[in-house]
């Protein structure tokens, strides 16, 4: 019993804290999700590190998909990297998935593109289908229970103000 | 017949021009921008083989006709992409698309990578797409490869639940791109 009041006490939090980020209008180019839950996330990074998204559980996890050879990901992802600097003191996780791409092609081109941010694996693009996006590049938000709440459509400007306040919003403790 | 007033308004207004690329080819009006650019085989070959396809892969890939369609939702409803509402005809009749379920089993025959199976899929337009207001999508068409000039006549329908109005855009004179041929 007590851990059921626990449960709702938490969602409710949740609630609370995605309603906060939702106050007014939700940055142009995001899109309310259902709330199901996300699709599994289990891979690794070109060195090796597995992640896995069950793991990150409690806290938002902002999870990109991409890859090399579309044009809106060169664009959007140096606004990644420097959201990631931006956000890096607060608890939102920031998780890119290429999709089918070599580490030759990744290493290439995030060299050039945003040289900080690392990137799990998606080797054979089986992981990418599971997840659905709507297209490359594509942007989930995932809640601290593991489901899905927002969806960025095509390629954003990540570290303009009205994201970074969207963000910081949303991982903002319940007052 | 508000319906069909709607129809003959939107057609109406559809600015239908040449695009900048020598075959490429747009049309405007205000419910959408529709962009369509054929692609000769030495593109795509280049860019599936920057990818690693295999060479059986490629050679396929050479006999086919691409056309990359870029497809913006201008409006302030949602806009739905339903390939099977599209139409190609040539001189010689309608043309069918070579479609996902063609390539996936040409795949499986040849056996070529997951991986580059999967990218070949993110190329490809969506079958269907919920586009919503500002929304914009890419990819690529294929068609069987063949001479002469074709027409699309593209058929959206607008409105979450696709009750809204129709919109067609007809766009006629493209091509099959050809491979440039040195003197």
């Amino acid at each position: 019993m007590r851990r059921l009041a626990l449960a709702l006490v938490w969602t409710a939090a949740l609630a609370t804290c995605a309603a906060n980020a939702q106050d007014g209008t939700l940055p142009k180019g995001l899109m309310a999700l259902d709330g199901g839950p996300a699709p599994a996330l289990k891979l690794y990074d070109m060195d090796g590190e597995s992640f896995d998204l069950t793991d990150a559980r409690g806290h938002w996890v902002f999870v990109h998909f991409w890859a090399s050879w579309c044009q809106p990901c060169r664009r959007e992802m140096p606004t990644i990297q420097r959201m990631a600097t931006r956000m890096e003191t607060t608890s939102l996780e920031v998780v890119l998935v290429n999709t089918a791409e070599t580490d030759d092609t990744v290493f290439g081109f995030l060299g050039i593109v945003a040289p900080e941010l690392p990137t799990l694996m998606d080797r054979d693009g089986l992981v990418t289908e599971r997840w659905q996006p709507r297209g490359l590049p594509s942007t989930f938000l995932v809640d601290p229970s593991g489901r899905l709440r927002f969806l960025a459509l095509g390629g954003r400007e990540w570290d303009s103000a009205d994201y970074l306040e969207f963000l910081r919003k949303l991982v903002a403790p319940p007052p | 017949m508000q319906l069909l007033l709607g129809i003959l308004l939107t057609l109406h207004m559809s600015i239908v021009v040449a695009g900048n690329g020598p075959d490429e080819v747009y049309v405007e009006n205000a419910i959408f921008r529709l962009r369509l650019i054929p692609r000769t085989p030495q593109q795509m070959a280049a860019f599936y083989e920057a990818r690693g396809f295999p060479q059986g892969a490629i050679d396929r890939l050479k006999r086919a006709c691409f056309v990359t369609a870029l497809l913006r939702n201008k409006g302030t409803e949602v806009l739905w992409l339903a390939l099977d509402d599209w139409r190609f005809d040539s001189d010689d009749g309608p043309i069918a698309r070579l479609d996902r379920a063609y390539w996936g089993a040409l795949w499986r025959q040849l056996d070529i990578p997951q991986a580059n199976r999967s990218t070949f899929r993110w190329t490809l337009l969506p079958e269907v797409r919920d586009l919503q207001p500002d929304e914009h999508v890419g990819g690529n068409i294929v068609l069987p490869r063949h001479e002469g000039r074709f027409t699309v006549r593209a058929r959206f329908i607008t409105g979450e639940q696709r009750r809204g109005k129709e919109s067609v855009a007809t766009l006629k004179d493209l091509r099959c791109a050809e491979d440039e041929v040195n003197p």
